[in-house]
């Protein structure tokens, strides 16, 4: 069950290329498109999905009316990134674990205590993106390449946030020399 | 249909790139948030670095689309807090969320059911919500240009900036 990590064998490329990589899709997108998003991807799926059980509910909801439905670029944009996950996953060794490794350390094996947390986790992400506009990708990297203070300010808050949750949630988990 | 098509692309080079840097994995993303890991952060900080050098290339060719959101203090500030808890908790972000399911993790198909469920209570409230939180304080389509006068003079600081954040990172979090 248990097998041992090794930092050194990590199955994942460097920072540095995967980085240029990003960087060259990025710009693909600019000039192809316009600035990339995917929390509003989101969106386009319960777009697609009231429009066909509830279409008077979504003709009236604003948020529904100024992103685009179903048969768009950013629906064929999010179906995709799904479909890169699945090439890249299949095509490379690295464990899929039901829990992570430092969640199970701290919170042990039980699947359904970690689902919840990234069902809640989820549902955060989702809300506080449609709040402030975007996410990771609409809001912070879309933004900040072009030079938008709204893309600083989230991104510089994201990871704030993000690392002092972390930090409660985990504890001094990881940082344990730990000989599984 | 160019434009699905486009998508389609984009999203495929964008998903396989972001689950081969390990983007999708939330162990690897909490162990760049705890600074055990740097590799996450600096792929970020470097992307957006050299994205916008490239803008500034497309821009000047004149090829391609832009647009920025505006800056509420309050909704983008907000937002920022309640995303980075729910970011630190699952390990998940909405991009990296899609593509975590296409990898087949388990617990990112919980993520991304959450996140149909808090999109869709945002545009119920949407109406409610928006006048109160993000119009009063707005600025507008504020940018970096904006302030310092000049975008080669922007971009050069925000890269600077960003580079000494990977460099910081680098010394900082301790990959052990």
């Amino acid at each position: 069950m248990e097998k041992k990590q090794n930092n050194s064998m990590s199955p994942y490329w460097q920072p540095l290329p995967a980085a240029f990589a990003l960087a060259g899709i990025i710009v693909f997108i600019f000039a192809t498109f316009g600035p990339p998003a995917s929390s509003s991807g989101f969106v386009t799926t319960l777009k697609g999905f009231l429009q066909a059980v509830a279409p008077d509910y979504a003709a009236a909801k604003e948020h529904y009316r100024m992103l685009p439905g179903p048969g768009s670029w950013l629906m064929t944009f999010v179906i995709g990134m799904a479909v890169g996950g699945f090439i890249g996953g299949r095509t490379s060794q690295n464990r899929l674990d039901d829990v992570p490794v430092l969640w199970r350390q701290r919170f042990g094996n039980n699947p359904w205590l970690r689902y919840g947390a990234t069902f809640l986790g989820g549902f955060l992400i989702l809300f506080a993106s449609r709040l402030a506009g975007g996410c990771t990708l609409g809001l912070f990297m879309s933004g900040t390449t072009q030079m938008a203070l709204s893309g600083i300010y989230f991104g510089a808050l994201i990871f704030l946030a993000a690392m002092i949750t972390a930090r409660l949630v985990y504890g001094n988990t990881g940082r344990r020399k730990t000989n599984d | 249909m160019t434009d699905l098509m486009l998508g389609l692309f984009s999203g495929i080079a964008f998903g396989y790139v972001i689950q081969r840097a390990g983007a999708t994995n939330p162990d690897k993303m909490a162990r760049g948030h705890l600074m055990l890991d740097p590799a996450i952060p600096q792929l970020m900080l470097l992307a957006v670095a050299f994205s916008s050098v490239g803008i500034i290339g497309l821009q000047a060719a004149g090829v391609g689309r832009f647009s920025v959101l505006p800056i509420s203090l309050v909704a983008t500030g907000l937002g920022a807090v309640i995303f980075g808890i729910g970011w630190g908790l699952a390990g998940y972000c909405p991009g990296t969320c899609w593509a975590a399911v296409g990898e087949g993790r388990m617990d990112a198909i919980f993520a991304f059911l959450g996140g149909l469920a808090g999109a869709a209570v945002f545009a119920h409230f949407h109406e409610q919500l928006i006048p109160v939180l993000y119009l009063p304080t707005s600025l507008g389509k504020m940018t970096l240009t904006d302030l310092v006068g000049s975008n080669i003079l922007a971009v050069v600081i925000l890269v600077a900036v960003l580079l000494s954040g990977v460099w910081l990172i680098g010394r900082i979090w301790d990959a052990d």
